[in-house]
């Protein structure tokens, strides 16, 4: 028992150290992440602009009513919400794959080990407005990096102008770019906790190398494989940053994250006007959002926790 | 004596600094990307500095599409005094059901913009603009300082003259005119595609050729008289292809709007859909450039191209809760002062919203004959229906290689029927 290493908080005005000590990250929690989605909650019933001294009238489920339901918005909400499960689909599992196969190789402790990690690493602590810039300008299609590598092919590209179809693998690819890094430093954590005598083990019992990842390593850095998937699913799926700074909302190429910002901020054309800002009708699309990640993340978590049982016990 | 000179000492070190303080005043300054603007206010508000020496100048630049934006958040953070807003546009009219009052009538009404009339430097502004792009149930907010065309197309003199090129009157002559530069190997129309609106408002010269009555195709859009797929709709659509996939340069969706000014005075395309505010820049960019202004011809009846559509540009707003309100209203009233606002007419090529000043510049000379029947364009006109669908608008832009169409037919059909959705949804 290890009692004797607690140090009890019983007596007298001690007992109020903990809570103290909780105190400031309890209330900065509240104010900047609980408060402000309870109050998006509320404001999705209503007709805010986001004003500051505008009226908010209650409307009920207007909101909901007109983004789910009204006109030709079922149609395209519900094409932007395929294209953004396709967009999490894509960088959880090829994110993950890399991520891994980075983290595999650095972990074989090569020469360059760790100059190749901080390259692997490096983006992540770029901002997505400088990775906008330079991939905008490594994909310029007049004369850019890449435009010239196809010219030796006698090809052309618009690469970041073209349709939206190519544009969002792109954009796909910069989001796995950019974020590949976490990925692999969370799984080479996971690969330092496999003791290397299980996989001596395996090697002297005649398991070659495909064999000894499949079946020691790969089992045991599950806690780090779910870590890395969640935080995938629930990041792509509300990802927007990258989406605004390359294109700007764009038809056939939004994702429900940009949507919200474009609904909100009356940016639904990348038209310069003075379209209005509905920000309780950009409310209610970002609780439909909240939703449908709540239910695949906690779905996802679900799944994968039971997975982990199942293989670590 | 020695306690006194203490006191006083230090009676000196905390109060001249605090009434320092009180007379210095840092007025915040929001304008948006246009290159000739922001020049001008920088070598303005120097100028007005040095007339009022307790005030200082912050400006703040931001994009023209991000300026709503902006303009709202800076608002509710009560951090600027003096906004550049767009010319008042996008009214709500009878006839539309259900429409969202736009975003100028909210900040109104919230009590954010301050009641400007009755100042004495809106006298020097003629009345119509005073009314039509800044006024709201009978009170001034804004000052609109100028009108903007979009609906044309710069031209350069010199390899139009090289290339025996005449300046198009009809959309076969620009759509021929286009061949003779693509042949010699020069792209014939560049454009700041990579923001997206540029190829828009490329499209909207075809626009207007076609409904020359903006005012009433917004009408006739809203009561179903006029159809995104009828006959005269659908040649719109199939010229905005050609436009899009044959007569702008490829690689256009790389060039930003600040870039294509520059790119075009290079004499790398013959020629730029853009609007006159883009004149300055181009003179910027290359002081004894060449070149001209005409009409997008989009329609093969020359008769129907002898129109120019824009917008009211430029407008100064302040922020009704300001703590700098006469520092605001100082600097207004300076910008307003008719020797000052010549100056910037020039600098910006914009045409003038105060009778005595004329635009007596290139892009001036090129847009006068327009003038006369000079009218706002389809998009200050336009207010979608609730739950119209997103290919719900007269886009170039939205055909390929910028987007996924690539059959005039079946976006012009596309575009119908999600108008269609909205107006049945709001009936």
């Amino acid at each position: 028992m290890r009692q004797g290493y607690l140090y009890r908080f019983g007596s007298r005005g001690s007992k109020f150290i903990p809570y103290l000590l909780l105190a400031p990250g309890l209330i900065f929690y509240l104010v900047f992440s609980l408060g402000p989605s309870v109050a998006t909650a509320g404001y999705s019933f209503t007709d805010a602009s986001g004003l500051v001294g505008s009226k908010a009238n209650w409307i009920g489920l207007d909101n909901y009513k007109e983004f789910l339901f009204m006109g030709a918005n079922v149609r395209d909400n519900l094409e932007i919400t395929l294209r953004t499960l396709l967009f999490s689909v894509i960088v959880t599992v090829v994110q993950t794959a890399f991520g891994l196969l980075a983290a595999l190789l650095l972990d074989m402790r090569l020469k360059l080990s760790n100059f190749f990690r901080t390259l692997f690493f490096l983006p992540v602590i770029l901002g997505a407005t400088i990775i906008g810039l330079m991939w905008t300008l490594f994909l310029y299609p007049l004369g850019g990096p890449a435009q010239q590598l196809l010219g030796l092919f006698g090809l052309r590209s618009e690469f970041l102008g073209g349709p939206p179809s190519t544009v969002f693998y792109w954009i796909i690819w910069i989001q796995i770019w950019a974020n590949m890094g976490i990925t692999m430093i969370i799984f080479l954590g996971g690969l330092q906790t496999v003791p290397n005598e299980l996989r001596e083990a395996a090697r002297i019992d005649g398991a070659n190398g495909w064999q000894v990842f499949r079946n020691v390593t790969f089992p045991l850095i599950t806690p780090s494989f779910n870590t890395n998937v969640l935080l995938e699913i629930i990041g792509s799926l509300q990802a927007w940053q990258l989406f605004l700074v390359i294109k700007g909302p764009t038809n056939g190429l939004n994702v429900l994250g940009i949507w919200v910002y474009a609904l909100a901020f009356g940016r639904q054309s990348n038209n310069p006007t003075q379209a209005a800002m509905r920000q309780g009708y950009g409310a209610a699309a970002s609780m439909v959002l909240f939703v449908i990640v709540l239910i695949i993340g906690l779905t996802s978590q679900r799944l994968l926790a039971r997975r982990e049982r199942r293989i670590l016990g | 004596m020695k306690r006194k000179w203490v006191i006083g000492a230090l009676v000196a070190l905390f109060a001249l600094p605090m009434m320092a303080a009180a007379e210095d005043v840092t007025l915040e300054l929001l304008i948006h990307q246009n290159q000739a603007l922001v020049d001008y206010i920088n070598a303005f508000n120097p100028k007005f500095e040095a007339k009022y020496p307790g005030i200082k100048v912050n400006t703040s630049v931001v994009k023209a599409d991000e300026l709503a934006t902006s303009t709202q958040t800076r608002l509710t953070a009560n951090d600027v005094d003096v906004i550049d807003m767009f010319g008042f546009a996008q009214g709500i009219q009878p006839y539309m059901k259900k429409a969202d009052k736009p975003n100028w009538q909210s900040l109104i009404e919230a009590g954010l913009l301050l009641d400007l009339s009755g100042q004495s430097f809106l006298k020097y502004y003629d009345t119509p603009t005073i009314k039509d792009a800044g006024s709201f149930n009978g009170k001034v907010y804004e000052v609109n300082t100028g009108r903007y065309a979009f609906t044309g197309v710069f031209y350069n003199k010199d390899l139009f003259a090289k290339y025996k090129v005449k300046v198009p009157t009809t959309w076969k002559e620009l759509v021929a005119a286009c061949d003779t530069f693509k042949k010699a190997g020069i792209p014939a129309i560049t454009c700041g595609g990579k923001d997206g609106w540029p190829i828009l408002v490329a499209g909207y010269g075809i626009l207007l050729s076609a409904y020359p009555d903006q005012a009433a195709l917004v009408k006739g859009l809203w009561d179903g008289s006029i159809k995104w797929n009828d006959a005269k709709s659908l040649d719109m659509w199939q010229k905005m292809q050609v436009l899009a996939r044959d007569l702008i340069e490829p690689g256009a969706s790389g060039i930003g709007s600040d870039g294509a000014p520059g790119r075009f005075a290079s004499g790398a395309a013959a020629m730029l859909a853009a609007g006159s505010w883009d004149a300055s820049n181009i003179e910027a960019a290359k002081p004894n450039f060449k070149f001209g202004y005409f009409p997008m011809p989009g329609s093969d009846n020359a008769a129907n191209n002898k129109f120019i559509a824009g917008k009211y540009d430029v407008g100064w707003v302040v922020n009704a809760k300001t703590e700098h309100k006469d520092a605001a209203l100082k600097w207004l009233a300076f910008f307003s002062d008719p020797g000052n606002y010549q100056a910037y007419v020039t600098a910006l090529g914009i045409i003038p919203t105060q009778p005595t000043a004329k635009l007596d510049t290139t892009i001036g000379k090129e847009i006068a004959p327009y003038l006369s029947t000079f009218r706002l364009g389809y998009e200050l006109l336009w207010v979608a229906p609730k739950g119209a669908g997103q290919w719900a608008q007269p886009n170039a832009a939205f055909f390929k290689p910028y987007n996924q169409f690539d059959d005039a037919k079946k976006l012009a059909d596309q575009a119908q029927a999600d108008l269609a959705a909205g107006l049945k949804a709001v009936q």
